[in-house]
């Protein structure tokens, strides 16, 4: 494999670029201040690009266990979307059925819905007040209640045609998901591929240092979520229908998905538990019990589930964290809550390799960085 | 018996894939993964990238932070180190060839240039991908850290016979081989 002894040649001369050019940190600048600013004007897209994209980094590594087998790219990934198409349509037949009995139920007690809340909160109050006498101070009026509450479903009522509106952007959403997801996931080596031969060789390696850092952090985050979210999700289900809580295909659903949110998402999706016990049984001791149940699981999650299904994805500052979450929910809502961790891991990790790589060039100037190796002074 | 053999090579070929069948022969021959099995080289090949490199475009420079292993999967490159103002060829490489294995140990600068010398591609393996594969298969990881350990032997051992070559020269002179001159690519790869 090698060919030819040392001999003297010349060449390796490192092109000199002066001239007009302005220095490449602003063109970065530049670049980066206009990327972003496309992707705010065509966010709709680019959300709908980066909710396929996480379904094919979820899928991936099915993709290579099958790919290290030998086995062509496009049979696996066909292979992979015909088994969750088979997986779907079993558990159509078997749980939608009964989670559309739900919804109907749900449907149809929702112009009730109003007045039963209003029913269970007055039970529930006089339960209080029974028992703690000096709390009856506390509550507002029952009028002061129903006008707050009847504003809040008339606002409600009147957002219905833009959620119709929505409605129809998810149904296409649901379609095209799947759809681009697909050919993510067949032709994303053809694409990183395409990228690497495109780019300068001196760039490749801190390239593809970022793409690996990238491709291991928001994937392994991504997948724990994924993880996180169904088995918070089936827990709470089983919970709720031992407790004998109405609905409780659809709240482990909402559950599930609410969990997605960082430290928003538990809290939405116990109150929506509680809010259904509430009305159900009017009762506090059973409003305790979801709570304990929603503080188990949230303890299971932390204890268990995280460390085992997310691990050290996501190793940013807390602070850091919440404020990516509310920059997120003010650009993009709930689905930019769920992108910004990330979104703020990916330029994280972008920040501190290029970073890196400013630093040793620097360094490299001065003096040739030394091994920490303690060197012996003889080689037996 | 034939009909089913026949259908059977028919499947096969439908769900394999050629191009990869050919990226792991030439993962087979490299000393690096001596001794791993099929199923070990498919493990390591996915976590490979793929880059094509027109002729004479320089694939890394002397004193740039190393960070992946290359392998030369077709085409042929130069490996030179710089030598007071010539550069020094210290080998070319083709198909099959390996060069910057010492970024999967540390992170130390790269001890020579490398350049296409006609359109060539190359798999690059990233040093955490590697570390992230070798933390989950003790077989492979133990496999080639000893390919590795036995590579840096033989550089070990040359550097000390060329030392010992210029001690006999000189005979004042009896320090140790000093380490840092020992490239990762010009170990004899017989």
């Amino acid at each position: 494999m090698i060919e030819g002894e040392p001999e003297k040649v010349n060449g390796f001369g490192r092109s000199n670029s002066t001239g007009l050019m302005p220095p490449p940190s602003v063109i970065w600048a530049l670049a980066i201040a206009f990327v972003t600013l496309i992707v705010y004007l065509s966010r709709g897209f680019v959300l709908l690009l980066f909710l396929s994209a996480t379904i094919a980094y979820l899928l991936n590594p099915i993709v290579k266990v099958a790919e290290a087998a030998m086995i062509k790219r496009r049979v696996a990934v066909s292979v992979i979307y015909l088994g969750i198409g088979v997986a779907f349509l079993v558990t159509s037949y078997f749980v939608f059925p009964r989670l559309r009995a739900e919804v109907n139920t749900l449907s149809g007690n929702l112009p009730f819905f109003g007045q039963r809340f209003d029913e269970a909160v007055d039970v529930l109050q006089n339960e209080i007040v029974e028992r703690y006498p000096a709390a009856d101070g506390l509550f507002t009026t029952r009028e002061l209640r129903y006008e707050k509450l009847n504003d809040f479903i008339e606002q409600q009522v009147a957002d219905l045609p833009l959620l119709l509106g929505h409605l129809a952007s998810i149904v296409l959403a649901g379609v095209l998901i799947p759809f681009f997801s697909f050919f993510f996931l067949r032709d994303s080596r053809k694409i990183v591929k395409f990228v690497l031969d495109r780019l300068p060789a001196n760039h490749i390696e801190t390239t593809v240092a970022v793409w690996c850092e990238i491709d291991r952090t928001v994937g392994r985050y991504l997948r724990g979520l994924a993880i996180e979210g169904i088995v918070v999700g089936v827990s709470a289900a089983l919970g709720l229908t031992i407790l004998g809580v109405n609905y409780p295909l659809l709240l482990g659903l909402v559950t599930g998905f609410a969990n997605i949110v960082p430290y928003l998402g538990p809290i939405i999706g116990g109150a929506t538990a509680v809010l259904v016990a509430l009305i159900q049984f009017k009762s506090l001791t059973v409003i305790a019990q979801v709570v304990i149940l929603y503080l188990s699981l949230k303890l299971l999650d932390l204890v268990a589930i995280q460390p085992l299904a997310v691990g050290k994805g996501n190793d940013l500052h807390p602070v850091l964290l919440i404020a990516s979450i509310i920059v997120g929910e003010h650009a993009l809502g709930i689905i930019g809550m769920i992108i910004a961790v990330p979104t703020i891991t990916i330029l994280q990790k972008i920040a501190s390799l290029l970073l890196e790589r400013r630093r040793y060039s620097s360094r490299m100037l001065h003096s040739r960085p030394k091994s920490d190796v303690q060197l012996q002074t003889y080689v037996c | 018996m034939k009909v089913h053999s026949m259908a059977k090579w028919h499947w096969l070929e439908h769900v394999r894939d050629r191009e990869q069948l050919l990226r792991l022969k030439v993962l087979a021959n490299v000393p690096l993964f001596a001794g791993l099995s099929r199923r070990q080289l498919g493990k390591l090949l996915v976590k490979f990238f793929e880059k094509e490199y027109p002729s004479g475009e320089t694939i890394f420079r002397e004193g740039e932070p190393g960070k992946a292993l290359f392998i030369v999967l077709t085409g042929r490159v130069s490996i030179c180190r710089s030598l007071k103002k010539e550069e020094e060829l210290l080998a070319t490489l083709t198909a099959g060839g390996y060069f910057g294995e010492l970024a999967l140990i540390d992170d130390q600068p790269r001890f020579a240039s490398v350049r296409a010398l006609e359109p060539s591609v190359l798999l690059i393996l990233y040093k955490s991908d590697f570390d992230d594969l070798i933390e989950g298969h003790r077989t492979l990881a133990i496999r080639v850290m000893g390919n590795l350990l036995k590579t840096l032997a033989a550089y070990v051992r040359r550097a000390q016979t060329q030392a010992n070559g210029r001690n006999s020269m000189s005979p004042g002179r009896t320090s140790a081989p000093d380490q840092r001159t020992v490239t990762s690519e010009d170990v004899p790869r017989d």
